[in-house]
Parts: structure tokens; C-alpha cells; sequence
């Protein structure tokens, strides 16, 4: 009788894994349909509002166009250019007309040279600012004064120092990167809380210690935060520097096109500046996320 | 003469409205290998007293002696368990202990990892050495914590309220934890603990230091606890012994605050 129970009890209970088994494969197997289904209506949803924007904006410009009377070109003539620009956008016939993937190459890496230069100036200091109050005192009053200077005010002075208009827009990117970098790198370094200063004191840690397993590590975001805001500003003073130097860059670009009354090339550029910034914008966010601890 | 020694001491911090003194007049002697708990309100001067053994800050007046040499700044002879963990969250578990560890001792990279691996495992941490602080709980923190201050095997603990931000049954398993750490080292570390806990201390200590209320606190008594170990949380509960000592500790702390409970109640 009793074999005949554990059977019993057995043949339940091996069914019942079979059933569950299947059921939670089954429900995985949906819950997983679902997130997906959802997720893509998130992305649709957002990329349908986005598209309503620009549409917008676009009807916008088209109505302006109406009313200048076709001096301010509409979407379709200016897209049509755009689309020949970028069909060849690496040729080069001598220094005045160049493509405009040269142009914005040139200007690249001026505002990364600058900005690079920038950043390697402005983090040590604002490390400094951060940790010593008598680093503050001194640096402080500098950066409240020259921080809200326009950064093409610098451009003369560049000039004179480096006789050379190349090196002016550099220095001019140069300047502009410092502010933002050093402002919330001294931000982030003064803000390194009591609890970590302890573990450092309570265990002896060495200057190089404290600087690469604690002082670095917890200012990082914040640094990474300041060179976002940085090579935006960098990116929005190229154009007008590359307006004043002339030569070469998508701001000469510009003012080029202007020139030659084309302003669709001049739109064009405009929409080519405004993703290579929100690209910028972007890298430097996934940087951040990557950066970022949880306390 | 005993091997940590608070002769006279007197912490105060200049303030805009002049001296503010936290703690003076303390004198304690504490023998190696002893438990002591100090007990008090809060602000009292507990951590004051604490971060003076710990060479956290510079008594104003008096001395701390560890070992017959004078307390002059933090160092690898005592080890310090903070109230909130105090864990770098960007390192590993095992990152944290290491760098306390490559920083206080003198040996091999390889033999610094032994003693983290072995620290670990002390406090049944081994699985977890790859997480950053931020995926354990709180209980799990101060474990690491715990074998951080351990690893780098001082002759003293310092342990500021370090069960203070626990519920009561992780709080329980915590204490036991210590008392196995400190039998583990033959029960050599000497531990100073600041506590709320009149229980706590009770089950952990061989001296209950109380102070009175700040500012310019004093020691107000020292309770021997004379219970035999290994103690056991149930039994010794049950004891005369323990019931009177416990007494004892209400009464000097609490007399006070239920004069003035009483005097609310009549106002309202």
C-alpha cells in the first residue's frame, strides 16, 4: 500500500514539474514579447513626436521662404545642395574651395587640439582649486574675471602672440575650454565627502594613493560633466573664430558661402555644425554614464 | 602600565563664540586584549574621545599613550570601523581591503592578497569580493568594513558605532561576528566600541566607560561586567548578575529624561 502511495505521489509530482516547467517557460517566453513589443512602442512614440517637431519646423522654414520670396531658400532647394555637397565632400581645389567634409575635418581638430590643450591645463588646476583653499584664493578671482569674456575678445591676442591665425583659433578654443572643465572639476574635487578623507587618513594612504583611488575616482563625473560643457562652447566659438581667421574650417565655410549669396550652402553647414555638436554632446554623455558609480 | 592609556585629556574646537570644549578630564586605562564600550547621549563626546585614540584630531590638552608611545596622528596600530561604512563605492569589495592593506603593510603584493583573500573569508565574504559596495546590504558593508580594519592587524579596534545603522537581528549577528574575530586573534585586539546599545555593550564588553552629557563631558562611571565568556545572548540575560549591571546602566543613563518626560506630561 505504501508503494503504491510513493508511485502515486511521484507520478503527481513529476507531472506537475513537467506542467510548471512549460508554464514558466511559457510565461518567460511572453513577459520577454511584451517588454520588447514595449520598448518599441517607447521608441516609436518618441521618434513619431521627434518627426512631428522637425516637420514642423520645416513648415516653418518653408512658410519664411514664401515670404522672403525665395531670398532665404526653402527645405527643398537647400536639401538639394546639401545632397551635392555631401556627394563629394573631400575635394579640394586650392585654398579658397574646398569640400565640405574638409572644411569640417579642419575644423574638428582645431577644437580638439584647443580643447585638448584646454583640458590639460584646466583639470590640474581645478584639482588644485579643489583641495587647497589657498589655491581657490588665488585662482579664483582670475576665473570669475575672465570667465564671462567672449572668447573672440581673445583672437587679437592671439594674433600678436602667435602671428599666425591657425594658431589664434586654437588659442581662442584653447580659452574657451578652460572655464566650464575648471569650474566643476574644483566643484567635484571640494565636494569628495568627509567619509572618504577618513579612509584615507585612518589608513594612511600616500598622496599618489589618495589622488588615484579616491581624489579621481569620485571628481571624474564631475570632471567628465565640465568637458561636456566645455566642447560644446568649443564648438559654438569655432564658427564665429573660423569667421574672423578666414582660410579654412566650416565657419570660413560660412561666411564664404555668404559671400558667394549661397545660402543654402549656408543652411546646409548650419545643419551639418548642429549634428556634429549633439555628436559631441552624445560621446560625451556615454562617457559620463560610463564613469558614474553608485554610492 | 597598561598598554592604551588616556591621561587627562581634553578635546576643544574653537568656535566663533569662543572655546568650545567637547570632553575633558578623561582617564582611562585600557589593558591589551580588553573589550570597552563607551556609552552616552548623543553628543557627548564619544566620537571625540574616539577619533583622539584614532589620531583623527589632536587632544587640546592631555595625552593618549598607545603602547607607551604618545598618539600623534592616524596609524597601522589601530584600526577604525566608521559608523557608515565608510567603503569606497568605485572599488571592489576586495579593492577596498587591498588598498587599506597595500598601504599599512610591508610585504609582498602577493602575500597583501592572502591576507584580503583570508580577511574575506573571516567574514564569509569570499563570494562576494567582485561587488562594489553599492550591491550589498548594510549588514554586508559593515563585514567589509569590519575585515578591512581587521586585515591590517592592529593591536586596536576602534569601532564607532558600528551596528548603529542595522536592524536589531542583522545588528545580532554582527556582534557575534566581532567576538569571533576577536577570539579568532586569541583574543589579543584590544577594542574600544562606542555604542547606543546598552545590550550590546553588556554582551561584548569587559568595562562599560558612561559619560555624562555635553557639553565639557566627563567620564561619569566605569561598569565592570563581570559575566563569564563565552557569553551567550540567551542565557545571560537571565543572570542577576546581568540584570543588576543593566539596571545600573539605565539608571545612569536615563534617570534624567524621565523627570522631564513626567513634567511634559503634567504641562499638557
Amino acid at each position: 500500500m505504501s508503494d503504491k502511495d510513493t508511485l502515486t505521489l511521484s507520478d503527481i509530482t513529476g507531472q506537475a514539474e513537467v506542467l510548471t516547467s512549460e508554464t514558466i517557460n511559457d510565461s518567460v517566453k511572453s513577459e520577454k514579447f511584451k517588454l520588447i513589443i514595449s520598448q518599441f512602442a517607447v521608441k516609436l512614440k518618441s521618434t513619431v513626436l521627434a518627426g512631428i517637431g522637425v516637420l514642423v519646423f520645416i513648415g516653418f522654414w518653408s512658410l519664411l521662404s514664401i515670404y522672403t520670396k525665395d531670398a532665404l531658400p526653402g527645405p527643398l532647394a537647400t536639401f538639394t545642395v546639401l545632397k551635392e555637397m555631401l556627394s563629394d565632400p573631400f575635394y579640394d581645389y586650392g585654398p579658397n574651395d574646398k569640400g565640405i567634409g574638409l572644411q569640417l575635418f579642419n575644423s574638428i581638430k582645431t577644437v580638439l587640439f584647443g580643447f585638448l590643450l584646454g583640458s590639460l591645463i584646466a583639470i590640474p588646476i581645478g584639482i588644485l582649486m579643489g583641495a587647497s583653499n589657498i589655491c581657490k584664493q588665488i585662482f579664483y578671482p582670475i576665473v570669475q574675471l575672465l570667465k564671462p569674456v567672449s572668447p573672440l575678445a581673445w583672437f587679437p591676442i592671439g594674433l600678436v602672440v602667435f602671428k599666425d591665425t591657425g594658431m589664434a583659433t586654437i588659442f581662442i578654443v584653447f580659452i574657451t575650454s578652460l572655464w566650464s572643465t575648471l569650474i566643476n572639476t574644483s566643484f567635484g574635487v571640494a565636494s569628495i565627502p568627509q567619509d572618504h578623507k577618513n579612509v584615507a587618513k585612518a589608513f594612511g594612504f600616500s598622496k599618489m594613493r589618495y589622488l588615484t583611488k579616491i581624489l579621481i575616482p569620485y571628481s571624474l563625473p564631475h570632471i567628465i560633466t565640465g568637458l561636456r560643457l566645455s566642447i560644446s562652447v568649443a564648438w559654438l566659438v569655432i564658427v564665429a573664430g573660423e569667421m574672423l581667421s578666414g582660410g579654412a574650417g566650416i565657419g570660413f565655410f560660412v561666411w564664404d558661402s555668404w559671400n558667394a549669396l549661397s545660402l543654402e550652402k549656408v543652411i546646409s553647414a548650419i545643419i551639418i555644425i548642429g549634428i556634429v555638436g549633439l555628436l559631441f554632446d552624445k560621446l560625451f554623455t556615454f562617457i559620463e554614464s560610463k564613469v558614474a558609480y553608485k554610492a | 602600565m597598561s598598554y592604551l592609556e588616556i591621561k587627562n585629556l581634553e578635546i576643544s574646537f574653537p568656535t566663533p563664540k569662543g572655546k568650545y570644549v567637547a570632553v575633558r578630564d578623561i582617564n582611562l586605562s585600557i589593558q591589551k586584549g580588553e573589550i570597552i564600550s563607551i556609552i552616552g547621549h548623543s553628543g557627548c563626546g564619544k566620537s571625540t574621545i574616539m577619533n583622539a585614540i584614532g589620531g583623527m584630531l589632536t587632544p587640546t590638552g592631555g595625552t593618549v599613550e598607545l603602547a607607551n608611545q604618545k598618539i600623534k596622528g592616524p596609524g597601522p596600530d589601530r584600526g577604525i570601523v566608521f559608523q557608515n561604512y565608510s567603503l569606497l563605492p568605485w572599488l571592489t569589495v576586495e579593492e577596498n581591503i587591498f588598498q587599506a592593506v597595500d598601504s599599512v603593510m610591508n610585504c609582498s603584493k602577493k602575500e597583501k592578497h592572502e591576507i584580503v583573500i583570508q580577511n574575506l573569508k573571516m567574514v564569509n565574504l569570499f563570494e562576494h569580493k567582485d561587488k562594489l559596495p553599492g550591491q550589498l546590504s548594510g549588514g554586508m558593508k559593515q563585514r567589509v568594513a569590519i575585515a578591512r580594519a581587521f586585515a591590517i592587524n592592529p593591536g586596536v579596534l576602534l569601532l564607532d558605532e558600528p551596528f548603529g545603522a542595522l536592524d536589531a537581528l542583522t545588528k545580532g549577528s554582527m556582534q557575534l561576528e566581532v567576538l569571533k574575530l576577536w577570539n579568532l586573534n586569541n583574543r589579543e585586539k584590544t577594542i574600544v566600541m562606542i555604542t547606543h546599545d546598552i545590550g550590546e555593550a553588556l554582551f561584548l564588553s569587559d568595562r562599560i566607560v558612561v559619560l555624562n552629557n555635553g557639553p565639557a563631558s566627563t567620564i561619569r562611571e566605569i561598569v565592570e561586567v563581570n559575566l563569564p565568556r563565552p557569553r551567550n545572548k540567551i542565557e545571560i540575560v537571565k543572570m542577576p548578575e546581568y540584570i543588576a549591571l543593566r539596571d545600573r546602566l539605565l539608571h545612569l543613563l536615563t534617570d534624567k529624561f524621565s523627570i522631564e518626560d513626567m513634567g511634559m506630561v503634567y504641562k499638557s
